[in-house]
């Protein structure tokens, strides 16, 4: 451990992460059930980004950007799923979004799958680039 | 709309940005070292550590410590249990007279709702679950638990879970009404719950799903725990009882709360998104009463089983006996187990469902009895001659046996059909139940703060209160409930606001005396926990200090478990340091400190 550590290096018993995996699942599922757009995409982002933080913290993946990537993937491949089954084909239009109960709730969970992907994009190129 | 979107764009954003800025203050990302499995850190590493936690209120926040955990959940328990009761007194209070003596109907039905809710969630689960964590590990000779950030995550979905439930509460003044308190019950029967179209339901629903992920993520840990952390001491024959009946809960959990989850999804489906799962054209209303009693009935044994436990583990333990029978008191935990979920239907008999059906569910409802009897037998046994100490904890353990007598035997009376069509929705069935989440769960509770009290404080409580919390509960939970009982033989129906009814449907002048009888006792039973807090609060921060390791002394009695063991080797750990004349060869004691 060449650099600072971190809290959880230093002690053993503490990880900051539980506490927003926690609250990043509840913004998550309010956002989404309630049909509150933006708390449905930060939810979720900070719900995923939670995920990966804590999965490298614990040794279970070395480094938290494909996870974050994954998490992104999964999330728009279940929007889209949802969408071609219950979405009239006609109905799915940008310009639709906002008005059928549905579609706007799948757009941000699709939305917040895409800023996943791109971060975690982003962040492993950096990452690889830098080192 | 726009506006609003925007302001809580704007506010999500900020949040977002604030987590990331606190999470790279606090945690170097590039520093971590993989660590097998998920678990603490121990070995080497640890000894390069100094302490085991940060400082502060960050510790708090951040602890995947079993014990922290467990006094987080015991604290939200008992705020819980505090907020619920004042629900109760509410409650009681406006049915001294008959027209309703402080609250409107909407109001009335709002704190009904909540106060279930409340008690059942937010405090039944939460305070077990406060026990299991802090002793489950330290009974079975484990670390931690297995999954120890799991266990974090579990207790902090709970939080939200909370505000959620209680939103309309908050929101319904800054919202002017547009957002309400659920009105459901507890139950939330279609289609009432479908039909009221306030947002509150919603978030009231969203809370309980949260509150039912967290129950399940605790129990998928104490399973994962008890089978493979056990240190090599400890196998299944000499497994204590506590955590058999955790283990067993947490089979239940495993299986009921799932259910209820996907229900709930599917209820707010139905509200947001108008599928018609529960409605008349497609599953129908009942499919909702078959879901939720496949969870609510397993749920009440969640709740009782491991209090049941507690009170197995603690009563032996002042009659200077070993719990009498065991193995079958292990079986017994077993068979309610399964049986429990072939029981829900007698919650519907009133519905019209198939009579053959309703036979064989009153048969299964009478033979749960059996192995409920078998466990009050042997606590009875256990205290047969035995050499009984009459302690806080014990009192509330003999408190607990007396209560689920009768609110046991109550429920056999409803479990049969004849019966039951006439107590069906009276006061009857909220005395019944009462008598065990109050008298039995809530009992059981009180003896497990009280016993371990020396453990999670190193401090002990003031007897004499102790023993006020214990007269002051037992004689208002019994004053409260029993006139609950008689109220239903009246035909009191349940879930009313104010009971101004005409003559045919129950005695007046009657009603109005049981109604008064149950809100005196809920007064006793509200005093009697101010004792408890004052008692609780005054000695964690100023109660003599426990010094010895065996403060029961249970040695004497070879019963002295693992988790007092381990109390007595910390106590022994600290000594020399806070005071360095308790050396074993520490000669005289020093001057300038004294
Ligand atoms: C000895 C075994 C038991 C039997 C045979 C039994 C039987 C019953 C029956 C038949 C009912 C339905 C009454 C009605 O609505 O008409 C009922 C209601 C209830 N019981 Fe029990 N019971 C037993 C033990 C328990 C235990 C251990 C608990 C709690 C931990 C409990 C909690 C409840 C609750 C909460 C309700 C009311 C649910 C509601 O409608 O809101 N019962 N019981
Ligand atoms: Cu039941």
């Amino acid at each position: 451990m060449a650099e600072e550590p971190g809290l959880s290096d230093q002690y053993p018993t503490a990880s900051p992460w539980p506490l927003f995996v926690a609250l990043g699942l509840a913004l998550s599922e309010i956002g989404v059930f309630v049909g509150l757009f933006p708390v449905a995409v930060f939810g979720l982002i900070l719900f995923g980004g939670s995920i990966a933080g804590i999965l490298t913290e614990s040794g279970y993946v070395e480094r938290p950007w494909p996870t974050l990537l994954g998490v992104g993937v999964v999330l728009i491949v279940l929007a889209a799923a949802f969408a071609v089954w219950q979405v009239p084909v006609a109905d799915i239009a940008l310009s639709n979004v906002g008005t059928g109960p549905l579609l706007t709730r799948l757009v941000a969970v699709a939305a917040a799958g895409t800023v996943m992907i791109a971060m975690g994009g982003v962040a492993s190129i950096m990452e690889q680039t830098a080192a | 709309m726009v506006a609003g979107d925007i302001v809580l764009t704007g506010l999500m954003a900020v949040l977002l940005v604030g987590v990331a800025a606190l999470l790279t203050r606090v945690e170097n990302w590039r520093s971590y070292t993989p660590l097998a499995g998920g678990g603490a850190v121990t070995g080497d590493e640890a000894a390069v550590i100094n302490r085991e936690k940060p400082a502060g209120i960050i510790r708090w926040l951040t602890t995947v410590d079993h014990k922290d955990i467990g006094l987080l959940y015991g604290v939200y328990a008992v705020i819980a249990f505090a907020v619920g009761g004042i629900m109760a007194m509410l409650i009681r209070l406006q049915l001294v007279t008959p027209a309703g003596a402080i609250l409107g109907n909407n109001a009335y039905n709002s704190i009904l709702t909540s106060h279930g809710i409340t008690m059942l969630f937010l405090f039944g689960t939460p305070i077990i679950a406060a026990f299991a964590n802090y002793f489950i590990p330290l009974l079975i000779g484990a670390d931690d638990m297995a999954f120890p950030r799991i266990n974090a995550i579990a207790f902090w979905l709970l939080p939200p879970a909370a505000l959620l439930i209680w939103a309309g509460f908050f929101l319904a003044p800054v919202t002017e009404n547009m957002i309400e308190p659920a009105r459901t019950a507890w139950t939330m029967y279609t289609p009432l719950s479908v039909e009221q179209a306030n947002p509150g339901v919603d978030l009231m629903l969203l809370g309980l799903h949260l509150s039912g992920v967290a129950a399940t993520m605790g129990a998928i840990n104490f399973i994962a725990t008890i089978f493979t952390e056990r240190n090599e001491e400890v196998n299944w024959a000499n497994l204590d009882i506590f955590s058999w009946t955790i283990l067993t809960q947490s089979a239940l959990i495993l299986f009921a709360f799932p259910l209820l989850g996907s229900a709930i999804v599917m209820l707010l489906l139905d509200r947001n998104l108008s599928t018609t799962f529960f409605a008349v054209e497609g599953g129908g209303p009942l499919l909702w009463q078959h879901l939720f009693w496949f969870f609510g009935h397993p749920e009440v044994y969640i709740l009782v089983l491991p209090p049941m436990g507690l009170v197995s583990l603690i009563l032996p333990k002042f009659s200077g006996r070993k719990l009498f029978g065991f193995k079958f008191v292990v079986y017994s935990t077993l068979a309610i187990g399964v049986l429990s979920f072939g029981v829900w239907a007698h919650h519907m008999f009133s519905t019209g469902m198939d009579p053959r059906l309703r036979a064989s569910f009153m048969a299964v409802s009478l033979a749960i009895a059996i192995p409920s009897a078998v466990k009050t037998f042997n606590w009875i046994t256990t205290m047969w001659n035995g050499r009984l100490r009459l302690t806080t904890p014990m009192l509330f353990c003999i408190g607990f046996v007396s209560n689920f007598i009768i609110g046991g035997v109550t429920g056999v009376f409803l479990a049969s059909i004849p019966v039951d069509l006439i107590l069906h929705d009276t006061y009857y069935v909220v005395g019944h139940f009462h008598y065990i989440v109050m008298g039995a769960i809530g009992f059981a509770a009180f003896a497990g703060i009280y016993y371990w009290f020396p453990i999670f404080t190193g401090r002990m409580y003031q007897r004499t209160l102790g023993k006020a919390h214990f007269w002051f509960s037992m004689v208002g939970t019994n004053i409260t409930f029993f006139a609950m009982l008689a109220l239903g033989y009246l035909g009191m129906p349940r879930r009313y606001a104010t009971y101004e009814f005409d003559g045919a449907i129950a005695p007046l002048t009657q009603v109005s005396t049981f109604h008064q009888a149950a809100t005196v006792g809920a007064v006793i039973l509200f005093i009697g926990q101010l004792f408890f807090v004052w008692n609780i609060v005054q000695s964690w921060l100023e109660g003599p200090k426990v010094e010895d390791g065996d403060p029961w002394n249970l040695e004497r009695d070879g019963m002295l478990d693992r988790e007092f063991q381990w109390f007595d080797e910390q106590l022994e750990a600290e000594a020399p340091e806070k005071d360095p004349s308790l050396l074993a060869d520490g000669g005289e004691e020093e001057q300038d400190d004294s």
